[in-house]
């Protein structure tokens, strides 16, 4: 008698690393993305892995039972990323966080794809080295759904994304192959075609990610933080243009337009019950910080504060303002049981668009931005340019506005704004996605992203998974993938 | 109302905005990586029974009681997680759930005995032969001992009774004790869903505190800290609820005790009642501190890992509680400590069955502190794990 895909996965991983009951299944159903509570997609059963020999039998059923397979981390998404859509089976990843192996001496390490990426600073804190791949989400956010995911960082434009730190990857193909992708402890090959590469932004739809070897760095001894504002972001652009041509070593850039600081500043209205107060004539932000040496330190942002006067710019004095921005893009020290989140989102969430625009029209998209916004009737919290990018102006933009996620008619317009930004985006000789990936809201526009390449993508997706059961619908939409 | 839609905006708060960070604290969830049981997931079933996606199964049950309350997931939050777990327990008793078996049974014993160990009232009185306290009585005293059961009927803790009494006296503090006519103090209760029992229980040590003229209660349980603190706050009253580390704290800093110091190495565990849910922190450690050299485990303070015994966890599922245990035995013992303190009994009954370190309570640590020399053999033992 033939077993049932369900039954074959018990059979093979044993009882307790299955779990069939509705109400397991339920809670797996939705990521951090704005959606209605009502928007849940359950999956048929969660899978709870423990190695990548784990993985590989729980694809080789799906395979022969045609099963959907989505992968997860934290279900932090911002876009349903990791949201099984088709149900089928979900392998819940993170319990596979092991640390397989730490190297300081070549700043390596080695860890199964499900530790978090707090998890992996904190081994390797003894040894006085970080992973400065640093999401917000970092306590939660995985090694292998911030690779699926090609999440933003805090710290890109020193140490650039995800991509800049994974040297090595294993991934389980949509066959049940096991595969390593990547150049062991090289920082980088010449060698072949970067398939590793692939996996950046993948959403598992090559692979399930089961272990990584990631590049580490030597901690800086100090860390200066501070803050800047200008009439207009462009000379906030104009100004980190001039410091990186100075020969500045900027280790974390973020332009804010003035609306997003009231969104940043949760720490500071919990201490003075009142929103921070910045120039009038202020519309622009910077949040800048150096770090290394102290003397280093000190010597850069003395160089870098010099040149601010060239573009009009001034120094933020009030440090309960930095610092109060700072815990909500990094440290998250908020007053115990105050948490910035949810306490921002009892009424509303925040809701994003992730597109990046060429860095002289960042001025001209934000105009766009609120324009866009205003049309689709969203209450704007506003826009983050966050540079991502080792030694170079390019920027991700988080576009943001609050979504009422009790009301349906509400996150509809989210998504059409979300959707308008996406395109205009790409008119903007830019790119629709940054940070979020494409998932199944952006699949739609692939084409208009991508032209005539989204064909040699959709050979690549059926090299790896012939059968198009990894995270279904996500990229192209199902029926694209038979194209 | 069945208990849940009170919360129902906070459930979708927390749905809404799905942050997970009540993961990383968690040590439930740090053990069995089943997202249900984290507070993300715990909200989210309790979001789906509103809505009707699915029944009470075992599934839903275990999301509801396995959980020792600990309250890492508030810190890390802003909503009341740990209110909403303790009413997704009375939900499920009020829907028609049976009790866990552990549980019915700590439930018929309060009732019976005004304990849940099944021990005899008398029992609650032993620890004081020999000591010359004086029983409450209306007018009488201010200050009030509140030993709490489980270190009254239980023979290893007493000592840490004692020595919370003898110090006291050595102060010159004037208290009395209920003798074996002590209530229970209705944390369990109120811990396992056992609502109305609690309520008609809160009630009751309200009236009979306020009846005796009481200004101060002195605790030497957290769990009675944080529950009779609530009681009292709840109905109104003016007592003042302590813990027994922050008097002696006091009593110590005024010089009002002699303490000799050595250069032993020791840790301190934050009871979770007493440190994350009753905001006292600091006094233990002051008192640490007079005696050794105190090391600090990474997780400390508010980020103190639950040693896993609360919140009826130990009682029905003891596997899973005793690895919550054994991490935390392995934290102390990394920072080269060789004791372990703590002020609590039920962390101090959880620690001392993982081997490994010397666990001992902080009352129990002051007292050999201030024996003299010679007199120090006659003190009370101390519990080698």
């Amino acid at each position: 008698m033939l077993m049932s895909f369900t039954e074959e996965l018990v059979a093979a991983l044993g009882k307790e690393k299955v779990l069939l009951d509705p109400s397991e299944r339920f809670v797996y159903g939705a990521d951090w993305s704005p959606r209605t509570s009502d928007e849940f997609f359950p999956p048929e059963v969660v899978v709870l892995p423990r190695t990548t020999k784990d993985v590989q039998k729980i694809v080789s059923i799906a395979y022969e039972h045609s099963v959907p397979v989505t992968a997860g981390g934290g279900l932090t998404g911002m876009l349903g990323g990791a949201v099984p859509l088709y149900g089928g089976i979900y392998i819940d990843t993170t319990t596979m966080n092991g640390v397989i192996e730490i190297d300081p001496k070549n700043q390596t390490i080695r860890v199964q794809a499900g530790a978090t990426l707090q998890e992996v600073n904190d081994a390797v804190l003894p040894y006085d080295l970080w992973l400065p791949h640093q999401p917000e989400s970092k306590w939660i956010s995985t090694v292998g759904a911030a690779i699926a995911c090609d999440n933003d960082s805090t710290f890109g434009v020193r140490y650039g994304k995800i991509l800049n730190c994974l040297l090595s990857a294993q991934i389980v193909t949509g066959t049940g192959e096991i595969l390593e992708l990547g150049h062991r402890k090289a920082h980088f090959t010449s060698s072949g075609y970067k398939l590793k590469d692939l996996l950046a932004g993948s959403e598992g739809t090559l692979g399930v990610i089961t272990e990584a070897t990631l590049k580490l760095e030597p901690i800086p001894a100090t860390r200066r933080v501070d803050m800047l504002v200008f009439p207009r972001l462009g000379a906030a652009v104009d100004y980190l243009s001039r410091l990186l041509k100075a020969g500045l070593c900027i280790e974390a850039a973020h332009i804010n337009c003035k609306r997003r600081l009231k969104f940043y500043t949760h720490t500071y209205r919990q201490k003075f019950g009142r929103d921070p107060q910045i120039p009038a004539w202020a519309e622009a932000l910077l949040a800048i910080s150096f770090a290394g040496d102290q003397e280093i330190v000190d010597e850069q942002r003395s160089y870098a504060l010099k040149l601010s006067k060239d573009f009009e710019a001034q120094l933020v004095e009030e440090r309960e303002l930095v610092e109060s921005w700072w815990a909500s893009k990094y440290t998250l020290e908020f007053e115990p049981f105050k948490q910035n989140w949810p306490d921002s989102q009892k009424e509303k969430k925040f809701g994003a668009a992730d597109p990046g625009v060429p860095v002289g029209r960042l001025e001209e998209f934000y105009h766009k931005f609120i324009e866009v916004a205003e049309k689709h009737g969203l209450d704007i919290i506003g826009m983050n340019a966050y540079l991502e990018h080792p030694n170079s102006i390019g920027f991700s933009l988080s576009c943001a506005v609050w979504v009422d996620y009790r009301n349906m008619d509400e996150v509809k317009r989210f998504r059409e704004f979300h959707d308008e930004l996406s395109k205009l985006a790409i008119a903007f000789e830019g790119t629709m996605s940054t940070f979020m990936s494409d998932t199944y809201q952006k699949a739609p526009y692939l084409e208009l992203e991508h032209g005539e390449s989204l064909k040699y993508m959709r050979e690549v997706k059926r090299l790896f998974d012939p059968k198009g059961i990894l995270n279904p619908g996500k990229k192209f939409g199902r029926q694209e993938e038979s194209k | 109302m069945s208990g849940l839609e009170e919360f129902k905006d906070e459930l979708e708060v927390c749905f809404g905005t799905s942050c997970g960070f009540c993961e990383r604290g968690c040590p439930v969830y740090q053990t069995l990586k089943v997202k249900t049981l984290c507070m993300k997931g715990r909200n989210r079933t309790m979001l789906g029974l509103v809505q009707g996606r699915f029944e009470i199964s075992p599934a839903v049950i275990e999301a509801a009681f396995q959980c020792t309350l600990c309250g890492n997931c508030d810190r890390w939050c802003s909503l009341k997680n740990t209110e909403h777990t303790r009413a997704f327990r009375e939900y499920l008793l009020k829907h028609g759930v049976e009790p866990m078996k552990e549980h019915a049974s700590i439930v018929a014993s309060i009732r019976n005995y005004g304990n849940p160990w099944f021990q005899p009232r008398s029992a609650r009185n032993r620890w004081t032969r020999g000591l010359n306290i004086p029983k409450a009585a209306p007018g009488q005293q201010d200050v009030l001992f509140f030993a709490g059961c489980t270190s009254a009927v239980t023979k290893q803790l007493t000592p840490g009774l004692i020595a919370s009494a003898k110090l006291l006296q050595r102060a010159g503090v004037k208290f009395a004790t209920l003798g074996q006519e002590e209530p229970c103090c209705g944390s369990t209760l109120m811990r396992v869903g056992q609502r109305e029992a609690y309520d008609e229980l809160a009630k009751k040590n309200v009236e009979r505190f306020e009846s005796l003229g009481i200004k101060k209660i002195v605790t030497a349980c957290p769990g009675c800290y944080t529950a009779l603190k609530k009681q009292v706050e709840e109905h109104g009253s003016k007592i003042q609820v302590v813990h027994v580390s922050q008097e002696i704290a006091g009593l110590v800093k005024s010089g009002k005790l002699e303490v000799r110091r050595s250069h032993e190495r020791m840790t301190y565990h934050d009871p979770c009642h007493l440190g994350r849910l009753g905001g006292v922190f600091e006094e233990p450690r002051d008192i640490v501190k007079e005696v050794a050299t105190l090391v600090e485990m990474p997780n400390n303070r508010y980020e103190s890992r639950c040693c896993g015994a609360g919140a009826g966890l130990q009682s029905a599922f003891p596997k899973l509680s005793r690895e919550l245990g054994s991490k935390r035995i392995s934290e102390a013992k990394a920072t080269g400590a060789t004791t372990l303190v703590t002020s609590c009994p039920f962390c101090e009954t959880q620690l001392r069955t993982i081997p490994g370190i010397r666990v001992i309570d902080l009352m129990e640590l002051l007292l050999e502190a201030t024996q003299p020399e010679e007199k120090k053999n006659s003190g009370p033992a101390k519990q080698a794990s």
